[in-house]
């Protein structure tokens, strides 16, 4: 590794090094605000270095690439780590966590984020997806009051160790048949055919099964109701977005880089697309708490994401970028919400908690309501942009038979989302009193719901954007 | 001179749908306590009406193609544009939409619960409406389509009956089921007209020129007519209609769900007849044969109804059959019958609905069995509800009758089969509306409480429906103007 690629990693770099000073700082000094405001000012500070240095060199020690998309992501990873960290301070006060372990697990998931992102091998693939994963092990357990949050640690620790099983075995096989790690390289290999082209194929199929874990398509998605559900609310905040969005960014290189070799992988695709968008859908129907009903809905989301990459098409990528950019904001708004309800681990979770709420607190009634619409792509926020772009990229791909069952999927989401819209602002006269939420996450909540305002009406900016970095 | 060329340059179309969104703003913002957000919206709505006007009377004599236009570019990557038009049609839908809903914003004056929001919802509303019958590219319309359905999911969900929840959202789902077939349709016809011309857009002007098979016709009309038929609603894909009219918010405003499916006709007439004349022409008499089947099964379904709003539900979905049967007929005169029966009945309707909500307020119910003698204690409002029950079948001299008559004699100069047995539904039509009638208004006094007569607000939101009932009976040719020519270029426009 020679200095050039020393600077294209700075963002990274800043990431790591200012989680580890953290780390030491917060041994000796305990107090929460400088802490986790350090956590958010290095947060920063990459998101900074990530726009404005331009990296010297295309590609990190053959494993990251340092392009323009890796960029982009590296700098919305940063700024959703930033997001979420002010976000967890009043959580962290709270619930006496140790603030410095706390904000550098955050800042480490955040780098893992950056990597996976921006991954042009098989190893950067393996090395950013745990990274950040054995940071959410301890994240999601880190209160150790709380019994939920434990159950939802163990049951993270094991699937993800069975997906980790599945990736190195995969990327094991995908080396033994095409004698590279490098993306491309080992894309080739699969579609020269030969002798080990069956193992190369079962090596692909493994790495999927693996990403299924991660983006919980069905039938992998199992474990995340429930560890959404337990887990604390800021950390599941970055567990949605961040920890989804990295690896279906990585997924969106892999099929952005690659030549188009995925003819025997679609039909698997495809199968998963539509499980994943209708079985989703039906599940977040019968749910009764708002976590849980969040948790389907993204594995909905994560469904309606493959159709685009489905498409292999310029189009459909764009799309899916839009699609998961649009989906990051959203959710983390939404979570951000609950957060910003809850007092000393006490949070609105089961429907019936939320009855009323809209008319006690009408601003974070509205910026839900908002939000929810985005999430069920309703007109003019952006949630309707990123399902009009990918219905568009697969009508045009001569998909219509996807893209009606992904209507199916989001007409079947519209009624949960609505259900929810409605229990919001069902009058209700023994509605409980709420946390009114901090300055800090009354601005994260504006910002995101500013975010699906603008590129609803205005999505032309980050299309152009989009159109720009896509390699 | 100045002032005309001041008058040419304003954005109009822009006006009327950035004014009520301004308000609606406004009005969520507004003191609770206070009755500020009613003046807002009366303030917005009477704007809006206003501007409505001035362009009704300077466009007046109609015209062929459109009257004002305006257009920007939105959405490059998709070739999306921010383009309106407005021409003798959407003239005459946008004077009734801003009138009734200054109507609607008076007959809020009562709400006090959450107002502000009420209020704000019902102007969002009206940015919605509008914006269907302005909008000229697809995407757009598609945006207002949608936005449309919100406000009226909160306002059903949150200020209906006992039953409100399920009938928002199966109002919700049913609409929302519609419209996105339509999405996939005019994605498919946008990539298909793209591909021809090399000119991607989503403008309806450039779209109708799409070279199309019979079939590709035929499967995107489906799309788009799944949308318009479940919003009109045409039988069979009419069940949503009688529980969301039926659980309406208490308050008496007007009858919004009727405001609503004019815009199913209206898409119709804008959007899938022009782009699809042969698969229309192909349709035409399925179409015919449904709107009878309409007619017919609504009428009866109204005379089985106890339930007085249900039963307004049945006979909206009846008149709605007869304004389809004008378009099946594919006839001038039937055509424009049609469009002045979506007139007539959203104001008839509208105001029966209002009634029925003051008479609620006074009784406490609205079921047929429980009511009766309402002459003896309140006659004026009895005498206007007999007005209003007389327009809605049809009484000559009032307004139904001239839409009517103008359907009937145009559809009998293509199809005299389907005129004859309209005919008959007619009389069906008076036989539910004089059962009402007699056991609303007639019959025993069985109020043991004293009901009071129609308050000064009261009359000052019937009394302009009044007036508008016997105008559009007696003399509906200024509406009848500027429809003449955008009807003679839809029928010009196909085989």
């Amino acid at each position: 590794m020679n200095a050039m690629e020393l600077i294209a990693l700075t963002p990274v770099l800043i990431l790591t090094l200012g989680a580890t000073t953290l780390l030491m700082v917060g041994a000796w000094h305990k107090q929460v605000i400088p802490l986790v405001t350090g956590g958010i000012i290095v947060a920063l500070a990459a998101a900074g270095a990530a726009l404005l240095i331009q990296p010297p060199v295309a590609e990190i020690a053959g494993m990251f690439g340092s392009g323009p998309y890796a960029r982009f992501f590296t700098l919305f990873w940063a700024l959703s780590a930033a997001l979420v960290l002010a976000l967890s301070i009043r959580y962290i006060h709270e619930q006496t966590i140790p603030a410095g372990e706390y904000t550098s697990l955050v800042l480490f998931a955040a780098t893992g984020m950056a990597l996976l992102s921006s991954a042009t091998s098989l190893v950067g693939i393996f090395l950013g997806l745990e990274a950040f994963t054995l940071s959410f092990y301890i994240l999601i357990a880190i209160n150790r009051h709380c019994d939920f949050s434990a159950e939802a640690g163990l049951k993270y620790l094991v699937m993800g160790a069975v997906a980790t099983g599945f990736m190195a075995f995969g990327i094991g096989l995908l080396y033994a048949c095409s004698g590279s790690f490098h993306l491309p390289e080992a894309l080739h290999g699969l579609q020269t055919g030969g002798a080990l082209r069956p193992w190369g194929l079962l090596g692909w199929g493994m790495l999927l099964v693996a990403i299924g874990f991660k983006i919980s398509l069905v039938p992998f998605h199992l474990w995340t109701p429930d560890v959404y559900q337990g887990a604390p609310t800021p950390v599941v905040s970055f567990l949605a977005t961040g920890s989804k969005g990295a690896v279906a960014a990585a997924l969106i290189g892999l099929f952005a880089s690659g030549p188009s070799g995925w003819g025997d992988m679609t039909s698997l695709l495809w199968i998963l697309a539509v499980l994943t968008m209708l079985v989703g859908a039906l599940c977040a129907l019968m749910q009764t708490h708002i976590k849980r009903l969040l948790a389907y809905s993204s594995v909905v989301h994560m469904g309606t994401l493959l159709v685009g990459l489905l498409c292999q098409s310029r189009d459909g990528l764009t799309a899916g970028v839009f699609y998961v950019v649009v989906y990051c904001i959203a959710s983390l708004g939404s979570f951000a919400l609950i957060a910003s309800l809850a007092d000393h681990g006490d949070e609105p979770g089961a429907l019936a908690d939320w009855r009323g709420l809209g008319y006690r607190y009408p601003v974070r009634g509205g910026v839900l309501t908002v939000l929810l619409l985005s999430l069920a792509g309703m007109p003019p926020t952006a949630g309707f942009m990123a399902k009009f772009a990918i219905f568009h990229a697969a009508i045009q791909a001569d998909l219509l038979s996807l893209a009606l069952l992904g209507i199916l999927a989001s007409l079947i989401s519209f009624a949960f989302y609505l259900k929810v819209i409605l229990t919001l602002f069902t009058p209700n006269e023994a509605v409980a009193e709420r946390h009114s939420g901090t300055g800090l996450e009354h601005t994260v909540l504006a910002i995101c719901v500013t975010g699906v305002l603008l590129f609803g009406v205005v999505p032309g900016l980050l299309f152009d954007l989009i159109g720009r970095i896509l390699p | 001179m100045t002032l005309t060329a001041l008058f040419s340059q304003m954005p109009w179309l822009t006006l009327l749908l950035a004014l009520p969104l301004v308000g609606a703003i406004l009005c969520m913002l507004a003191d609770p306590e206070e009755r500020t957000s009613h003046g807002l919206a009366l303030v917005t709505t009477g704007l809006v009406f206003a501007i409505a006007v001035g362009l009704f009377v300077v466009y007046s004599n109609g015209g062929g193609g459109w009257l004002l236009q305006e257009d920007a570019a939105w959405i490059t990557r998709y070739g999306i544009r921010y383009s309106l038009g407005m021409d003798g049609i959407s003239l005459v839908m946008v004077l009734l939409t801003s009138f009734l809903l200054v109507i609607a914003a008076l007959a809020a004056w009562p709400v006090r619960r959450y107002a502000p929001q009420f209020l704000g919802l019902l102007l969002l509303l009206e940015t919605g409406l509008l914006g269907i019958f302005l909008a000229v590219d697809l995407v757009l319309f598609y945006l207002f389509w949608e936005i449309m359905l919100i406000p009226l999911f909160i306002m059903i969900g949150l200020w209906g009956g006992e039953q409100r929840r399920q009938a928002a959202i199966k109002f919700f789902l049913y609409a929302l089921a519609g419209s996105l077939a339509m999405l996939i349709a005019l994605i498919s016809l946008y990539l298909l007209h793209g591909d021809q011309t090399g000119n991607y857009t989503f403008l309806l002007t450039e779209l109708v020129n799409t070279e199309l098979s019979l079939t590709q016709e035929l499967w995107l009309f489906a799309g788009f007519m799944l949308a318009f038929a479940i919003k009109t609603p045409l039988v069979p894909f009419h069940t949503w209609l009688p529980d969301a009219h039926a659980e309406s918010p208490e308050s008496g405003v007007v009858d919004l769900t009727g405001l609503l499916i004019k815009t199913g006709i209206f898409g119709m007439i804008r959007i899938a007849f022009p782009l699809f004349p042969a698969a229309t022409h192909q349709v035409l008499p399925l179409l015919g044969v449904l709107a009878l089947v309409s007619l017919f099964h609504a009428a009866w379904g109204a005379y089985r109804q106890q339930d007085i709003k249900r039963l307004f539900a049945y006979s909206s979905i009846s008149h709605v059959g007869l304004i389809l049967l004008g378009l099946a007929a594919w006839q001038v005169t039937a055509l424009e019958g049609s469009i002045l029966l979506m007139l007539t009945n959203a104001v008839a309707t509208g105001a029966l609905f209002l009634l029925v909500a003051m008479i609620r307020q006074r009784t406490g119910t609205c079921q047929l069995g429980e009511l009766s003698g309402l002459w003896g204690q309140a006659p004026n409002l009895s005498a206007l509800f007999l007005l209003f029950a007389l327009s809605s079948l049809g009484l000559p001299g009032l307004a139904n009758f001239a839409g009517e008559i103008l359907v009937l004699i145009g559809t009998f100069q293509t199809h005299p089969v389907w005129a004859s047995l309209a005919m008959v539904a007619v009389v069906f039509a008076a036989a539910y509306i004089l059962r009402l009638v007699q056991k609303v208004i007639w019959g025993p006094d069985c109020g043991a409480r004293l009901l009071h007569d129609l308050t000064p607000r009261e009359w000052l939101i019937l009394a302009p429906l009044a007036i508008l009932v016997i105008w559009l009976g007696l003399y509906p040719a200024p509406f009848l103007t500027p429809l003449h020519e955008p009807v003679q270029l839809l029928l010009g426009g196909l085989p």
